[in-house]
């Protein structure tokens, strides 16, 4: 589950920054829990590491700004480099689901 | 390309850490702000609130801690963390330090130096196309008479290997011819030229700079009036003329007409500075050997395929031509290593001897490794007691022992470029060896320096850290400070110091069989009178000297000229100087005697000489008498012969009055009288026994050689006459060049000018050696003694006198020293041995030579353990009891 997770994590990152636009890492981190409808309950402190990774390969850039109500925080945005990046993996992802779906769905009876 | 990217901004941070942590802190306080703002909105206190939000987190340190790894490198973290702590440690300890890097730069530094002669004697390319597919092919020959090696080749020999050997692409030949150049003010000089096939360039893959090459019908002899010049030729004598090209040139008083001029530094072989070349014409005779053969491999060919492939051709010539090519074979040797020639040889010996240098340094450094470790088994021990793992604290040495090896390489860089200049300036003025000069601390040099001194890290830093890390914890911290004398480290050391004692007394053996030699060349009588002997050089010219009857007047004319020179007591021609390192042999009957074994005859060195030689020499003549100006073309044929000749051949009567038969052609045989028995000369060096040598008299040999040695003994120092010489011999008229003037004290000067330097050369590293292999065991008994200043204390208190005490120090030191020699010794038996291809003369196994060397080692050994031993004894017992 945890490699699975760390692949993933990733994904949703930059899923949740496609669909809000720029955000901070608690935001995302919530935004992540609920649209897992809370059947992902990891710490939120997992979400950093998993940023720097993106930032560090230049999926994402991050910088200093003001929340909606008022508190200083690090928002992170995607590059053009993650868009990009972000079609492909979900491309990829799509498509490894699909194959998984047909493997495990119950074998119409012939 | 994104990991890439990943790893530099983490490489970035692991720099300056600072301020990305500074920057999560506030990432982290703002999240937290974030969340404790949400749970009060739903109605949370606001402790719970806190309380929530960091438990969600998962806790602030190890978010920070997860954070930290993927920031940064967490292994080169480390290894940064043991480099900062080494240089700490370095400098607390600095003296250790120095010592340690010193060694090193010593010893990488001196291999680093030979290692840039060899990189541009060696393995730098030659300045051909694709030079590593080119090989000399020699010619040998074990002729019927016994071994005999020729390495020139004759020319339908070198026809057919060329032709008939598939592995060469291409071969060319040449041969080494004097060649005079007359100017148009008519004055003659002898130039160095080469005759060249026309093949030979393009199988150099070289063109000339200006012109043509020689067109294939060339070597025909009535097309073969052609020359192409040297560049420096082409510059110094022709003032770099561009309009040179058809213009002729009088060589051995023929016509040539310049077709081409080569490039710069063009040479074909750089020992011997050809400038001019000209075609080789062809020539029939399958037994006048007098060619260099280069040839190209094909490129899916290696030199010892054919090396196999011509060894067939040769078999196949030699059923073919069974009268010329009996025994006559070919051997194949890769370009660049024939043109370094003897330098090579000598340069993979210095090699092997700074390597050995460098071990020993190693093993000294080693051994301080291992003593600093005893002296750190507490701070190990409180290390691992604090978590470090057995891994951590060897790579934490490692990085040390590394870090010192890389110092040492640095420091040692400038060592080489420094030994390097001074050992090429050394050579060049005694030695000439081919492309030496382009010696240079380059890329190669550092790149060879930094591969050596990671290697030597490695190499003295493993056992050290081994040992050091796995020291009982419990132990450690136990009796720390009161280390016993047992355990691994000392016994390493001990072992290390008979190591490097062993290798110092292979160099001193090494060193001592060289010195040896030199010593005995200085004490031989050489057997002929040195001083007040004027050596002219001279060459004669085949197109005017060649014959017997044009060089009798010229032999004739010339001496009665010079013994005419007020000053001058005698004078004669001689072909080979004693000492000149020059030596002909032939074989010979006896007649009326069976020879030695069915197809070999005997056999002696051979020499030219005219009426008065022994005489002019000073060499006595024990029975008969020298040659005389009787002696003359139509008399009877006669020879004098040495003492050995006489006791080999005749051992049972006199000499004078025998005869031998000495073939002259394939057909014609000379039968002559032995006249004189001249006392032994020590002909081919100082330091080599006299053979058998055999004397016939110039006006009576009919044996063809290009150059002859005029000698002159004068009443007084012999440089005066030189103008009176030279212009005596050109006044003859009779073509003779003269090629060099000297006296025979500076001949003899330069004979030993050569193994004199290798001497010293060797004679150096060898007492670095020796000088750090004592380094090293007065340090391991100092540390010895200190370590025992407990069990010392109770000796003395108990009643041992000081002298007990020092026996006590010394006998350690001495004992391991004696191992160590009775080591080297085995040793350096096998390095003299290889030395006897290096220097004439030298003797291995010579038991003084050992004798003299071991003791010389053992008194350093025991100073180095003495000065120690003598301290502890003058120790107070009670301040090495109390100091518990």
């Amino acid at each position: 589950m945890a490699d699975v997770w760390q692949g993933t994590l990733a994904l949703m990152v930059l899923k949740t920054l496609e669909g809000l636009g720029p955000l901070h890492g608690y935001g995302i981190a919530r935004r992540i829990e609920q649209t897992s409808s809370n059947h992902l309950s990891v710490n939120y402190g997992t979400i950093y590491p998993a940023l720097l990774k993106l930032e560090q390969e230049g999926y994402i850039s991050s910088e200093w700004g003001v929340s909606e109500n008022n508190r200083r925080a690090k928002f992170y945005r995607l590059t053009r480099a993650g868009r990009k990046h972000l079609e492909r993996e979900a491309r990829s992802w799509e498509l490894t689901t699909e194959i998984l779906s047909r493997f495990l769905a119950p074998r119409e009876s012939s | 390309m994104r990991r890439l990217r990943a790893l530099w901004v983490r490489l970035a941070d692991v720099v300056r850490p600072g301020r990305r942590d500074r920057d999560f802190d506030e990432e982290l306080a703002s999240h937290l702000q974030l969340h404790i703002d949400d749970n009060l909105a739903v109605g949370m206190p606001p402790d719970e609130a806190r309380r929530v939000a960091i438990v969600r987190l998962g806790g602030i340190a190890q978010t920070h801690e997860r954070y930290r790894d993927r920031a940064r490198l967490p292994f080169v973290d480390a290894v940064a963390q043991d480099i900062l702590y080494a240089f700490r440690t370095f400098r607390k300890n600095r003296g250790f330090a120095l010592t340690a890097m010193l060694t090193l730069a010593l010893g990488i530094g001196s291999t680093s130096a030979i290692f840039s002669a060899i990189n541009a004697v060696l393995l730098r390319p030659l300045p051909f196309a694709d030079s590593d597919r080119l090989v000399m092919v020699y010619g040998v020959a074990r002729s019927a008479r016994g071994v005999d090696m020729h390495d020139s080749v004759s020319y339908p020999n070198f026809a057919d290997w060329r032709d008939l050997a598939a592995t060469l692409e291409g071969a060319g030949a040449y041969a080494n011819r004097p060649l005079t150049v007359t100017t148009a003010a008519g004055e003659s000089r002898v130039i160095r030229g080469k005759q060249v096939t026309p093949s030979l360039f393009g199988v150099l893959g070289v063109r000339p700079a200006l012109g043509r090459a020689f067109r294939p019908d060339e070597d025909q002899p009535a097309l073969s009036r052609v020359v192409i010049l040297s560049d420096g030729f082409w510059r110094q004598r022709l003032g770099g003329d561009p309009q040179v090209l058809g213009r002729t040139l009088q060589i051995n008083d023929t016509p040539f007409t310049i077709v081409g001029v080569m490039a710069p530094d063009f040479h074909i072989d750089v020992a011997e500075m050809e400038q001019l070349y000209a075609p080789l014409p062809v020539d029939a005779t399958r037994n006048h050997e007098f060619l260099r053969v280069i040839a190209r491999l094909r490129s899916d060919a290696s030199a010892r395929q054919a090396q196999a492939d011509l060894d067939e051709v040769c078999r196949r010539l030699a059923q073919l031509y069974p009268r010329t090519n009996e025994g006559v074979g070919a051997n194949v040797e890769p370009l660049v290593d024939a043109i370094a020639g003897p330098g090579r040889l000598a340069l993979l010996i210095l090699f092997a001897v700074v390597t050995v240098v460098l071990l020993i340094a190693c093993t000294n450094v080693a051994s301080l490794l291992l003593a600093r470790g005893a002296t750190r088994q507490r701070e190990m021990a409180v290390r691992a007691a604090l978590g470090a793992g057995r891994g951590r604290l060897v790579r934490q040495l490692l990085v040390e022992s590394l870090l010192l090896a890389l110092a040492g390489g640095i420091a040692g860089l400038f060592v080489a470029d420094w030994l390097a200049r001074g050992l090429v300036a050394m050579v060049s003025d005694v030695a000439p060896v081919p492309r030496l000069d382009a010696t240079r601390t380059d890329m190669w040099v550092v790149a060879f320096t930094t591969s050596v001194s990671l290697i030597t890290g490695i190499v003295f830093g493993i056992a050290p850290a081994l040992v050091s890390a796995s020291t009982g914890l419990n132990e450690a911290l136990r009796d720390a400070g009161r280390s016993s004398t047992g355990g691994r480290a000392p016994r390493i050391r001990r072992g290390l110091v008979v190591l490097e004692t062993a290798l110092a007394l292979v160099l001193l053996a090494g060193a001592g069989a060289l010195t040896k030699t030199l010593l005995t060349m200085r004490a031989t009588p050489p057997g002929f009178s040195a001083e007040n002997l004027l050596v002219v050089n001279l060459y004669m010219p085949p197109t005017r000297l060649s014959a017997l009857e044009s060089r009798v007047p010229f032999f004739d004319a010339t001496l009665a000229r010079i013994r005419g020179l007020p000053g001058v007591r005698d004078a004669a021609f001689v072909a080979d100087l004693p000492l000149s390192g020059a030596s002909d042999s032939e074989s010979f009957h006896i007649p009326g005697r069976p020879d030695p074994a069915p197809n070999r005859w005997f056999n002696a060195g051979f020499n030219i000489a005219s009426s008065h030689y022994f005489r002019t020499m000073g060499i006595r003549i024990g029975e008969g008498r020298d040659f005389q100006d009787s002696d003359t073309t139509g008399a009877p044929g006669v020879i004098v012969i040495n003492q050995t000749a006489a006791k080999r051949f005749w051992p049972d009567r006199s000499a004078i009055g025998q005869q031998i038969d000495l073939p002259v052609t394939r057909q014609k045989t000379v039968r002559l009288t032995v006249v004189g028995v001249a006392d032994d000369v020590r002909h081919v060096g100082l330091a080599v026994p006299p053979r058998p040598e055999v004397f016939v008299n110039s006006l009576q040999s009919e044996l063809t050689w290009p150059s002859v040695v005029l000698a002159v003994r004068t009443a007084n120092h012999p440089s005066g006459l030189a103008d009176a010489v030279k212009g005596a011999v050109h006044e003859t008229g009779t073509g003779a060049v003269l090629v060099r003037i000297d006296t025979l004290d500076a001949v003899i000067a330069r004979s030993m000018a050569q193994p004199r330097l290798f001497t010293s050369l060797l004679g150096a590293f060898a007492v670095a050696a020796v000088v750090l292999a004592a380094v090293g065991l007065y340090g391991l008994i100092s540390f010895s003694v200190a370590q025992r200043a407990h069990e010392m204390g109770i000796r003395v208190a108990l009643g041992a006198s000081r002298s007990e005490i020092v026996r006590l120090a010394l006998g350690e030191g001495v004992g391991l020293a004696v191992a160590g020699t009775a080591i080297g010794v085995a040793g350096g038996l096998a390095v003299t041995r290889a030395l006897v291809g290096l220097m004439a003369g030298i003797q291995p196994n010579d038991p003084l030579t050992f004798a003299v060397v071991a003791t010389m080692l053992l008194v350093c050994a025991c100073l180095a353990s003495y000065v120690p031993a003598r301290r502890a004894a003058a120790a107070d017992p009670l301040m090495a009891l109390r100091a518990e």
